[in-house]
């Protein structure tokens, strides 16, 4: 068994180095394929990763009524009706009306005449909550809720921005899951008449194998370990490409980093992954389905 | 040892193969199947070989009956047999060696046995030199010379040669029969479709003749030339 194992692996490459020129189209057809999946995966998956960056920052002030004192009972209760809300995430920052005043004088400088205008009317801003939501997609209502709350005056927020963001992030989810779906059929396909196309030149030899009493798998296992490294050399290949453009874009653009772009360095092991995986999964089932295919309805033996 | 008995064979174009086809043959017989071009002798080495199933009948291999092996038994079954075929069907780019290491590998045999075996039937088919040359280095003669080395590595019980001198010159023609009665005498059961009248006159052994998908003579075993 173990020798008819290492005879049959052997075979797989023997037949895919003689049919070299067959095996190079199935690995540059697969390459194709491999890179534009795994980059319609890589733009899908940083435009989620900048979606979250951008939720990070997505922060809306609820502005308290005047008859909010700020006793620290008021806070607690005040803090609770927000987070009974939902949606929110649990740190939120408290600024007092008198802070928020004192912030806006130091931005604005302590030697102008409209500071010394307003130093008199210290109470002039409302106490406020910063909050960040967690669900961006879910603003609108968050945002509506927050209002109805008693002790609140008003509630400032990016509902525009939001909202084509989050149009935008589930467009994107969308075609990209589209298009790595469609791309994955395409590889299928190319890769099963790929292997269809080698089937039908080595014919002879199967029909010959069938002949001397070969069983399916036997047959089978030199067409599934050319798949398997024709898939394994695509994938490497795809890897290797997509790593150097990444990288590339990466070191040409370094501010990109800064709006929630994923770095190579937490990106390589699940491409690389990715990649192989893919690429040794089409080259496997591209080859089995073809193989299978063959032996039902054409592989004869005077089939030849 | 192999038995037909009332079989009906008819492809799904309508064309009728074999019509109440009955016909047995005994173990360690010798036996040419003669019959012009779409007689139904193709279609009866189909149905040996678990190619093809008739439509009614019954066709029983020492003991198996052929319509109810499983499709996993196919192989194994058709391991007891070898096939010589007209057009040699050796794989262009394997040496002689592999060319019938290659039958041998199917059935699972190790490294080993393929090395210690393999010299050994060549030797049988007068081959040992051409080991490492490639099949079109090599005569018709002597390519058919190594189907029939493939066809006997795995110690068949029987062998099913179709034409195996349709491209060979005469004198080859009777070297490879030579070869197949030399095999035949060591048990091992022949049958030989042919057109040559020639061999079968020379050679004297069972004859059986297909028409219409319908067996229309039998000289019955080792007689004198039925043509006669």
């Amino acid at each position: 068994m173990g020798s008819s194992i290492k005879y049959l692996i052997k075979e797989g490459f023997r037949n895919m180095w003689a049919n070299r020129l067959m095996s190079f189209a199935s690995i540059g057809v697969l390459i194709c394929c491999l890179v534009l999946m795994g980059s319609a995966a890589i733009i899908s998956v940083n435009v989620s990763s900048m979606m979250e960056w951008l939720e990070d920052k997505n922060v809306v002030k609820v502005f308290l009524a005047d008859s909010f004192n700020g006793t620290d009972e008021e806070k607690a209760l005040m803090e609770a009706k927000i987070m009974g809300v939902g949606n929110i995430e649990d740190e939120m920052v408290f600024t007092s009306g008198e802070d928020a005043f004192a912030s806006m004088l130091a931005r604005l400088g302590n030697d102008s005449e409209l500071v010394n205008s307003l130093s008199d009317t210290a109470d002039i801003l409302p106490d406020a909550y910063t909050l960040t939501i967690k669900d961006i997609t879910r603003l609108n209502d968050t945002v509506a809720l927050l209002g109805a709350i008693d002790g609140v005056y008003t509630v400032r927020s990016e509902q525009d921005l939001a909202n084509t963001l989050t149009n935008i992030n589930r467009f994107v989810s969308i075609v990209g899951a589209l298009i790595v779906g469609l791309l994955f059929l395409v590889s299928m396909f190319i890769i099963t008449n790929t292997i269809k196309l080698t089937m039908y030149v080595r014919r002879l030899e199967i029909s010959i194998m069938k002949s001397v009493g070969a069983t399916d798998w036997f047959i089978r296992m030199p067409f599934l370990v050319e798949g398997i490294f024709i898939g394994l050399i695509s994938g490497i290949v795809s890897f290797g490409g997509i790593s150097y453009v990444y990288l590339t874009v990466l070191n040409s653009v370094p501010e990109i980093a800064e709006y929630g772009v994923i770095p190579y360095s937490k990106i390589w092991l699940i491409c690389l992954i990715g990649f192989l995986g893919a690429g040794i999964l089409t080259g496997a089932v591209g080859s089995t389905i073809s193989i299978r295919k063959y032996l039902h309805n054409d592989g004869g033996l005077n089939n030849v | 040892m192999i038995e037909f008995r009332n079989v009906y064979k008819t492809y799904d174009n309508g064309t009728k193969a074999l019509k109440d086809f009955n016909l047995f043959i005994d173990e360690g017989e010798f036996v040419f199947i003669v019959g012009s071009s779409g007689a139904g002798k193709s279609t009866l080495l189909k149905i040996l070989m678990r190619e093809e199933v008739p439509n009614s009948g019954e066709v029983i291999v020492d003991g198996r009956r052929l319509s109810t092996l499983r499709h996993k038994d196919i192989p194994y079954y058709r391991r007891s047999m070898g096939m010589v075929f007209q057009d040699f069907r050796l794989i262009p780019n394997m040496t002689v060696f592999d060319n019938v290491a290659f039958a041998m590998r199917v059935t699972g045999a190790s490294t080993r046995a393929v090395r210690k075996k393999v010299p050994y039937v060549l030797g049988l088919v007068g081959l040992n030199d051409k080991a490492r040359c490639l099949p079109k280095e090599l005569s018709g003669g002597e390519q058919q010379r190594v189907g029939l080395a493939r066809a006997l590595i795995n110690n068949p019980s029987m062998i099913i040669a179709d034409e195996p001198t349709g491209n060979v010159d005469p004198r080859m023609s009777f070297e490879i029969v030579d070869m197949l009665n030399e095999i035949n005498r060591r048990g091992t059961t022949i049958l030989m479709v042919t057109h040559e009248h020639a061999l079968v006159k020379k050679f004297r052994r069972r004859i059986i003749e297909i028409q219409d998908g319908e067996l229309v003579a039998d000289s019955g075993p080792e007689v004198e030339y039925y043509g006669q």
